[in-house]
């Protein structure tokens, strides 16, 4: 390969670039006209302009990015992760145009995109399963059964949905009937599809991903897991490699179960497996996700892989270097992901200019970056500024590298996750090691956060009202 | 100079969400010391922390202050700061407007609001025509319509009052 | 402690209560500040310096000897804004409502007698009842004493008068006699005759809002010069005002860092409509010609058919005078040849450089403007502007028809640089009147009398209705494109910079007033 597409921005696009060009293979940027500015377009050797601001004129403009590609007479795409990512539709086209999609093959994407197909094809690898039904339902007599059998709690969830809609927890058999109404009747009107899967609900639960990587020649490695259970708004925000809990025996039987999966759908290049993890260290299946994690860095920093450049070895059809013997797990990382949103008003989106930017530096300190200083966050894209990941011997050390990272990070103009980032480290149930995808509803308030800066603040007011006091006394002459 | 009358409480905001009320007593009883040009370090209920100035103008009173590496920014209000803002004074320009009137003579051709409606900064409020050109008047900032002064097809002089705020 | 330190401290507290608690709580519940912190607000942080504090008057009559207070009811010393020195005195309401005595006055004429002295500006901030009845006589001393330092400071020292409270009677005459006049809205009012006077001698029934408050000096009689919606932005407003001017008539006015770069400003191109009977807002063309927000109008809503006011080019104070189409097609009237003149006569005082924007039809006709003076008022402006010694830059947008052309600061009246854009018409009138005049004959005589009026008038406007005829006869400097005029003007006013004219020695001219 020459020359490779980054069907993508932001962050994810210049760390892609940056492992392209380590490789002495050109880069071609594709940006829309909100993103004339952004670092991705200007780190790239050659960069076209594909659209209008919203996504769906640009960054999602399949059509347009092919064309792209084959007018500079590109050897590969790379589609980062969002986007057109896990669009099997895109990936076959890229295939079709003779192009290389550096990623799976649409068929897997297609498989692991629906819940069922991927169940399905799953089954014949024993692969543990959170309990209950594998087809859709709407009848209260049918939820009855299978909650009988799989036991309280249980969780209703829509089928085609997503984001907490359509969802409920039952405790006990009196409330199935209601709850299977409301389930449904929210599903509808947010989807349109009332039918429901019925499954045991996990508590407290943990969320464990594996790393996969497998290549042309039928060779797949694990790498490990990561540790993803801090969430906002069922989004990931703070994760870490390895996860506090795993014993050698379990990690390697997690890491066995995702080989296996991947195996299930003869998936090529980097993939993540996750799991739900009970209280209990049961694990169950979750899903796959078909592309490069946001989170990838923390497994690159305890592995020390590229997993980008074993994506494009991949794609380019070369056998992985390594063998799963040679990979260990070396030192702790946790990373933080810097969204421009306001963690004191519900974490919603915080746009506007960055009147200041600086970046943390040191070592052990990875910032991946999509901003720079002056520039708007774009109100189009999805608001995440970088990923600030921190690299140490031990998970304290990680930890307390990330926390003086967090403090060194500048940022004016928007609100971040950055003080939210500050309160998840420095808070006991996330040192300990036991917290689950819970945190943020059992620990977490903005007061916190105020609280926890109120004190710097008084500090800061005694201060400066101390300064203005001995300012005053200074003799200033009028001048004519 | 001060007033003496006035007590010396000072008001010191500290960015958007945080308002302390500090006396000259509470500032000249605290256990600071200078290390540096601009350094300080501070004991506060056992607390320890390490104070610079990364930034000051005295006459706007704005200061930057970077405690134990995270950064504030500060703005100080003297007492009689706290008097204007208390009655009223907006320092800022429109913000604050109470009254609408109009801004040339002209005729009220329509009234695109309601009495007791909440409206928006630029909201549209009415429409005066004047030298043939319909001038639309918008809202100066947010807030409810208290009282509407005039009437469709209401000839109007200029600053004539037309609309007054809650 | 010292009881002689004791006794001070004892002083100086009771000195700041002025007329007591009692009285600056009901100064606040009126939206209006006390004299001290109007002062301290106006003034920079910790610059006011108090001279006076412990003066009280010197009155027996009437049981005054059992009232006295400390200062007396004015707030008089020095600071600074922006760092430079100015004279300051607040009248204080809460001491018998501001009312002026001898002593009083006193206080007033030795902050004004130092400022002539030492050459700063001097702000009064007003907030009186009046004079001090039961002085009497004394008491009208005082006021002309301040009069008469009124007129010696003009045009040496920036003056400038807030109204923020009552001012009635003989006292408006200081205020009046200054360079500016900012009153508050809703708590100031001015009058030489208050309503209850007005009601005896002419029957009138009037509010004292009606009769004198802010918005009837702003928009009828002109007498305030700008108005301010409470205490705190009128002392804003002054501190503005004071960036534009010079600390006194030796001094230029002082300069803001300003980089230049590509100053060429293509929103100036499309502002002037092809049709000339349609109106524009001049204020638009001002704004691509000055740095960007600098534009501090004065009389802003007065006599709109023409705009006054400083502003800035490259970081350097002007004062601009400008014909505004949008208010009576920005023709000249007895009110804005008034506004313009003494603005002129204000910027020439101050060595503050005018550009002059013209856009004007010719003078108002009609038996109101005539009766009123309009030959007298007209030439107030043509004399200010001939007499001015400042560098004088004029740019011709659209109309310059007749004598309102040669008013408008033409070459002819000694400007020193005069340029048109191509839209400019520089004529003796409008195409129309100029044909019926000229070709009347001719159009008459014609089978078609209203066609050959549209022949000839297209005739004398292809000739005329354009700044070329002027161009060959060096009336004008040079035709410009609209977006170049700030670049032009930039360096037109650099290379004035240094202007200096000899004038015939008199002890004043005889402007016509």
């Amino acid at each position: 390969m020459k020359k490779i597409l980054i069907a993508n921005r932001g962050e994810i696009a210049v760390r892609v670039m940056k492992t392209v060009k380590k490789m002495g293979i050109k880069t071609v940027a594709v940006f829309s006209e909100a993103d004339r500015n952004a670092p991705h377009v200007q780190f790239a050797d050659e960069a076209v302009c594909i659209g209008e601001a919203p996504s769906s004129q640009s960054y999602l403009r399949g059509d347009k990015i092919i064309g792209v590609a084959k007018e500079r007479q590109v050897d590969g795409i790379h589609p980062g992760y969002g986007f057109l990512s896990e669009n099997a539709d895109f990936a076959e086209a890229v295939e079709k145009s003779g192009i290389t999609f550096i990623g799976p093959k649409s068929k897997a994407i297609r498989i692991m995109g629906s819940k069922l197909a991927a169940k399905e094809a799953v089954k014949a690898y024993d692969i543990p399963m959170v309990p209950g039904i594998d087809e859709a339902i709407s009848d209260v007599a049918k939820a009855h059964g299978i909650a009988n059998e799989v036991g309280y709690p249980i969780l209703i969830k829509a089928s085609a949905g997503g984001g907490g809609k359509g969802m409920r927890i039952v405790e006990k058999a009196e409330d199935l009937e209601s709850g299977m109404k409301r389930a449904i009747s929210e599903a509808t009107s947010a989807f349109g599809d009332g039918s429901v899967f019925v499954e045991k609900y996990v508590k407290s639960p943990r969320h464990i991903e594996v790393q996969v990587m497998a290549d042309t020649h039928g060779n797949v490695l694990h790498f490990f897991e990561r540790e993803c259970s801090v969430q906002r708004r069922h989004q990931k925000v703070v994760e870490e490699a390895p996860s506090a809990i795993l014993t050698p025996e379990l990690r390697e039987e997690m890491g066995i179960a995702a080989c296996k999966v991947a195996k299930s759908c003869d998936y090529v290049g980097a993939g993540t497996v996750e799991f739900l993890m009970d209280a209990d260290l049961n694990f169950y299946f979750l899903e796959m996700n078909t592309r490069l994690q946001v989170e990838h860095p923390v497994t690159e920093l305890i592995t020390g892989v590229d997993l980008v450049e074993l994506q494009i070895k991949v794609a380019r059809g070369e056998e992985l270097p390594i063998k799963q013997e040679d990979l260990k797990i070396n030192g702790h990382a946790v990373e933080l992901r810097v969204y421009a949103e306001d963690p004191l008003n519900d974490f919603l989106p915080s746009v506007g200019n960055l009147e200041a930017y600086q970046l943390p530096v040191g070592e052990g300190i990875r910032v991946d970056n999509g901003f720079k200083e002056g520039m708007d966050v774009p109100i189009y894209y999805d608001p995440m500024l970088s990923k600030l990941i921190t690299y140490g011997k031990t998970r304290e050390e990680a930890i307390e590298l990330m926390l003086d990272a967090i403090q060194k990070y500048k940022v004016k103009g928007v609100r971040t996750t950055l003080p939210f980032g500050s309160f998840v480290f420095a808070h006991e149930a996330f040192r300990s090691g036991g917290f689950d995808t819970h945190f943020v509803k059992n620990y977490y308030s903005p007061e916190k956060i105020k609280q926890q800066t109120a004190n710097g603040a008084e500090v800061a007011a005694m201060i400066a009202l101390y300064q203005f006091l001995e300012d005053k006394k200074i003799v200033r002459l009028p001048s004519n | 100079m001060e007033i003496l009358y006035m007590n010396d409480t000072y008001t010191v905001k500290v960015g958007d969400d945080f308002d302390f009320k500090l006396s000259k007593d509470t500032i000249s009883s605290l256990d600071l010391i200078k290390t540096g040009a601009d350094a300080f370090h501070l004991l506060k209920d056992g607390g320890s922390y390490h104070i610079k100035i990364l930034g000051s103008d005295f006459n706007n009173g704005t200061y930057t202050i970077s405690v134990n590496g995270r950064e504030y920014q500060t703005l100080i209000q003297t007492p009689l700061d706290e008097l204007i803002q208390k009655m009223g004074f907006a320092t800022n320009g429109s913000k604050n407007i109470d009254y609408i009137s109009a801004p040339m003579p002209g005729l009220i051709l329509d009234i695109l609001v309601e009495e007791g409606q909440e409206v928006e900064e630029e909201e549209q409020l009415l429409i005066l025509e004047a030298m043939k050109m319909e001038n639309i008047i918008t809202s100066p900032r947010n807030g409810v319509i208290k009282k509407i002064r005039v009437s469709q097809g209401d000839a109007v002089d200029k600053k004539q009052l037309l609309i007054e705020f809650q | 402690m010292d009881p002689k330190i004791k006794a001070l401290q004892e002083k100086i507290a009771q000195a700041h209560l002025g007329g007591g608690e009692k009285r600056i709580e009901k100064q606040h519940q009126k939206k209006k500040l006390t004299a001290r912190e109007r002062v301290l607000y106006f003034l920079d942080e910790g610059s006011f310096e108090e001279m006076g504090i412990l003066v009280t008057h010197r009155t027996t009559d009437f049981g005054m000897d059992k009232e006295m207070y400390y200062g007396d009811g004015v707030v008089t010393g020095y600071g600074t804004v922006n760092g430079r020195l100015v004279y300051v005195y607040a009248q204080d309401f809460t001491v018998f409502g501001g009312a002026l005595s001898e002593t009083h006055a006193e206080k007033i004429c030795k902050v004004m007698d130092l400022a002539m002295k030492v050459g700063a500006p001097v702000i009064g901030l007003n907030d009186s009842g009046g004079a001090r009845i039961q002085e009497g006589v004394r008491s009208l001393g005082g006021y002309a004493d301040i009069f008469y330092r009124n007129v010696q400071a003009s045009g040496v020292i920036p003056q400038i008068s807030a109204i923020m409270g009552p001012c009635a009677g003989g006292a408006v005459y200081s205020p009046a006699m200054t360079d500016f006049i900012i009153m508050v809205e809703e708590t100031s009012y001015m009058f030489v005759t208050g309503p209850n006077v007005v009601k005896t001698v002419t029957n009138e029934t009037v509010t004292s809002e009606e009769l004198g408050g802010a918005s009837t000096h702003a928009v009828k009689s002109g007498v305030a010069h700008k108005t301010s919606n409470n205490d705190a932005t009128c002392l804003d407003d002054i501190r503005n005002l004071l960036n534009y001017l010079p600390q006194n008539n030796k001094e230029t006015t002082p300069l803001l860092p300003y980089e230049l770069g590509d100053e060429t400003r293509d929103e100036l191109s499309g502002i002037v409509p092809d049709n000339p009977n349609k109106p524009y807002d001049m204020h638009d063309v001002i704004g691509g010609i000055i740095d960007a927000d600098s534009f501090y109008e004065i009389h802003k809503d007065y006599a709109e058919n023409i705009i006054t006011g400083f502003a800035r080019l490259g970081g350097k104070s002007i004062g601009i005078i400008a014909n505004q189409p949008m208010f009576l097609a920005g023709v000249l009237d007895v009110n804005s040849s008034r506004k313009a003149a003494r603005f002129t006569r204000f910027c020439d005082s101050f060595n503050i450089p005018l550009l002059v924007l013209v856009d004007v039809p010719g003078f108002l006709p009609g038996t109101d403007q005539e009766w009123s003076g309009i030959i007298m008022h007209g030439a107030k402006l043509l004399y200010a502007l001939s007499e001015a010694t400042v560098p004088r830059v004029t740019v011709i947008t659209r109309k310059a028809y007749g004598g309102a052309y040669d008013v408008m600061n033409s070459k002819h009246i000694g400007a020193d640089f005069n340029f048109a854009w191509p839209s400019a018409e520089i004529a003796v009138m409008g195409a129309k009147g100029a044909s019926e005049i000229i070709f009347r004959k001719e159009i008459a005589a014609a089978a078609d009398p209203e066609a050959k009026l549209k022949e000839k008038e297209a005739e004398y406007a292809d000739k005329f209705a354009n700044p070329y005829r002027a161009a060959k006869r060096g009336f004008i400097d040079e035709v410009i494109l609209p977006k170049d005029t700030r670049s032009k003007l930039l360096k037109t006013f650099a290379m004035l910079e240094k202007k200096a004219v000899q004038t015939p020695w008199k002890k004043h001219g005889n402007i016509p007033l």
